[in-house]
């Protein structure tokens, strides 16, 4: 999967969340998304999932052209927000197999047991999704997105209802799809943590592209335009 | 085909989180039933007039009934942003639009099956033989009301004052729904037959025809997260 | 927009406001003192020179809305949807015009305000969809999305129209007995000729007013939307 942005902005009223952004994701990439609350992030991932429509700019998909009718292209794009996307009053069984129908993959009650197994929640097959722990909800959403097999992979702050058997299942899951030549793009507030698994960052900051770098050591660059966002305690530590 | 079978699939999901919960149909039976006790206290029916403004009570009680139901058609959606999910998937904005439709007639025509009767009890009719055909005039108008309703419900989605304002725009689109249907009724209770309905019930047809192709294709522009 | 463009619109807007209001004069002559009085209803027929050009003045109105609408949703350029907006605004003064020159007829004829006969009841339906339209409209914050939306709904209004036309029409006409003095009946059918030119010189005049103020409109649009240009990409 290899995704083009060649100068997307979105402006809402008389205001631009984003601005003139242009980069490449390339085949095997897990990219950081990083910035204040209001760069625009949010915006982004919405612009590359189809959910947004660009004000100016385009995006491109494997060199075909994202717009808000292509449902070949939405079904190669997967947008995880922990928490959303999921109904409450379906079973978790019930809700992988409504979304694996929609998607075209429909998948039976024994694949999508043995995708809640993997996921660690075997025993809550049957449960109400709204009785579902947080940390539980995104286990179930990373076993939809496991069944649905998207090549580019948008996650919006995963990382703050994950425990740490979570997140690790998170990054395996990221690290099987960028070695499958998949794409992910990381939007969070958790540097730490996201650049350990991307090789990449991105820093947006009131709509605009401001960083762009592959991860390297030492990364001083990356640490001058960082400091001036950096809440306290997230200060990034080389 | 691949639409229809992505319009059941969205159905059963309505209609599995309605029966769960129950939200919706049984407000809605209970508001109808309601309101026939209202329309009695405002409009003081004696029995030999009960026939006569059967059709129009009736149909009026459906329709600010099935007005509230329209309000609450995409409430499934609204919690953990669930319609966003759904326009991700490379689902047909048509079949979402196919599947809100019938969701929205499988709430009503229960509503009307019961109320029928309920009414003809109440006011002590004899014509129990007629609620069959009444209720399949009924069910023409129903059509009709859903088609255009959903759509609006729709545009107003996310709109300010919203439940106010979409019934402000879909009533007068639906007078013609409403005068055919409520002519129709009234012939047929009157006659016991449905010949000198022909024309109305062709325009009750026409409509339900015009308005749910037009839906049809024109939701995927109005349907938006 | 460049200056000479806008010096353009500006005069071609001044010729057309000054030939509407030079043929509202003549139309006014006409009406009120060249063309008799008629026969059976004497002086107050003569709002008809004024009611029926503004009927037809409220629909093509809706027309304009339907062929705004459409051209947006086809090629989404925002000048189209200025046209149906506009379309709507000019509609909604005609066609309330139309109503409460229909009623001030009716009071000394029929000798009520109002009567449910057909021709008013589908001017007041048109009106309400007009205002629902403008609220939609105006109850949808996102402007993008409001124009969509008002599109939808100026297609989806126009498809109506034959509908509630046929609907009002046979309940009309299975309701009421026929009256002696018909209302709808055209006045070219046998009329002092005069009549018809003054209802001919009324008709092109509520054409060029209403084209005027629709030209009026469009430009204010337009400069709504230079101000929305001018604040997104600064001033070029």
């Amino acid at each position: 999967m290899r995704v083009v942005v060649d100068r997307l902005s979105k402006a809402y009223g008389y205001v631009w969340a984003l601005k003139d952004i242009t980069l490449e994701l390339r085949p095997g990439e897990c990219v950081a998304l990083l910035g204040p609350n209001g760069a625009g992030k949010t915006t982004l991932l919405k612009l590359l999932s189809a959910l947004l429509a660009p004000t100016q700019g385009e995006i491109t998909l494997d060199g075909e052209r994202l717009q808000t009718n292509s449902p070949r292209l939405r079904s190669l794009v997967g947008f995880l927000s922990p928490q959303d996307h999921v109904y409450d009053g379906l079973t978790a069984s019930e809700n992988l197999r409504l979304f694996t129908s929609l998607y075209g993959k429909g998948k039976n009650r024994a694949e999508t047991e043995k995708h809640l197994e993997i996921v660690g929640l075997k025993n809550w097959a049957d449960q109400y999704v709204g009785s579902l722990s947080t940390d539980m909800k995104c286990r179930l959403i990373i076993a939809k997105w496991l069944l649905l097999e998207p090549r580019l992979m948008l996650l919006d702050e995963p990382y703050g209802v994950l425990d740490g058997s979570g997140v690790g299942l998170l990054e395996s899951y990221l690290r099987n799809l960028t070695s499958g030549g998949g794409v992910a793009l990381i939007a969070t507030h958790h540097v730490q943590r996201a650049l350990r698994l991307c090789s990449r960052a991105i820093i947006l900051d009131h709509g605009r592209l401001i960083f762009d770098e592959p991860k390297q050591e030492p990364w001083e660059s990356f640490q001058r335009a960082f400091e001036n966002f950096a809440p306290r305690e997230e200060r990034w530590n080389y | 085909m691949e639409l229809l079978r992505q319009t059941a699939w969205l159905l059963w999901k309505d209609l599995l989180l309605e029966l769960r919960r129950r939200e919706s149909l049984l407000a809605m039976f209970f508001f109808g039933v309601l309101l026939l006790f209202v329309f009695n206290f405002a409009f003081e029916i004696p029995r030999e007039k009960a026939a006569e403004m059967a059709a129009g009570l009736l149909w009026l009680a459906f329709i600010f009934t099935g007005t509230l139901g329209l309000a609450q058609l995409y409430q499934a959606e609204r919690e953990n942003h669930c319609l966003e999910a759904l326009l991700l998937s490379p689902v047909d904005r048509g079949a979402l639009y196919l599947a809100k439709v019938s969701f929205n007639l499988l709430l009503m025509l229960p509503v009307e099956m019961v109320v029928f009767p309920l009414f003809w009890m109440l006011f002590n009719l004899e014509a129990w033989n007629l609620l069959l055909p009444l209720f399949l005039v009924a069910f023409l108008g129903t059509i009709g009301f859903c088609a255009v309703g959903t759509l609006f419900s729709a545009v107003t989605l996310r709109a300010r004052a919203r439940e106010l304002l979409l019934p402000l725009v879909i009533f007068p689109l639906m007078i013609p729904l409403i005068l055919a249907t409520i002519r129709a009724m009234e012939i047929v209770l009157r006659t016991g037959g449905f010949e000198e309905a022909s024309s109305w019930l062709r325009l009750l047809i026409g409509f339900d025809v015009i308005f749910l192709t037009a839906g049809f294709l024109i939701f995927e522009w109005v349907i938006e997260a | 927009m460049a200056w000479a463009e806008k010096q353009k619109g500006r005069r071609g807007r001044m010729i057309l406001g000054g030939l509407a209001l030079v043929f509202i004069l003549a139309g006014l002559y006409f009406a009120l003192i060249q063309a008799p009085p008629d026969a059976y209803q004497g002086e107050v027929q003569r709002i008809m020179y004024l009611h029926i050009p503004s009927i037809l003045t409220a629909y093509l109105s809706f027309f304009i809305v339907f062929v705004g609408s459409s051209l947006f949703l086809w090629k989404r350029e925002k000048r189209d949807d200025i046209l149906a907006y506009a379309g709507a605004e000019i509609g909604v003064l005609f066609t309330g015009l139309t109503i409460v020159e229909g009623s001030i007829w009716g009071k000394p004829t029929w000798g009520v305000w109002w009567t449910w006969d057909a021709r008013l009841t589908l001017t007041a339906i048109l009106l309400l969809i007009f205002v629902g339209y403008l609220m939609l409209r105006s109850l949808i914050e996102d402007e993008d999305r409001s124009a969509v939306c008002g599109a939808v709904l100026g297609i989806i209004g126009f498809l109506d129209i034959p509908l509630i036309h046929m609907s009002v029409y046979w309940w009309r006409t299975l309701h009421q007995a026929p009256s002696i003095l018909r209302p709808d009946k055209l006045p070219w059918e046998n009329v002092h000729p005069s009549m018809l030119i003054a209802l001919s010189i009324n008709f092109l005049a509520f054409l060029l007013l209403y084209f005027y103020f629709l030209s009026l409109r469009i430009h204010v649009g337009e400069m709504q939307e230079e101000v929305k240009r001018i604040k997104l990409y600064g001033v070029v």
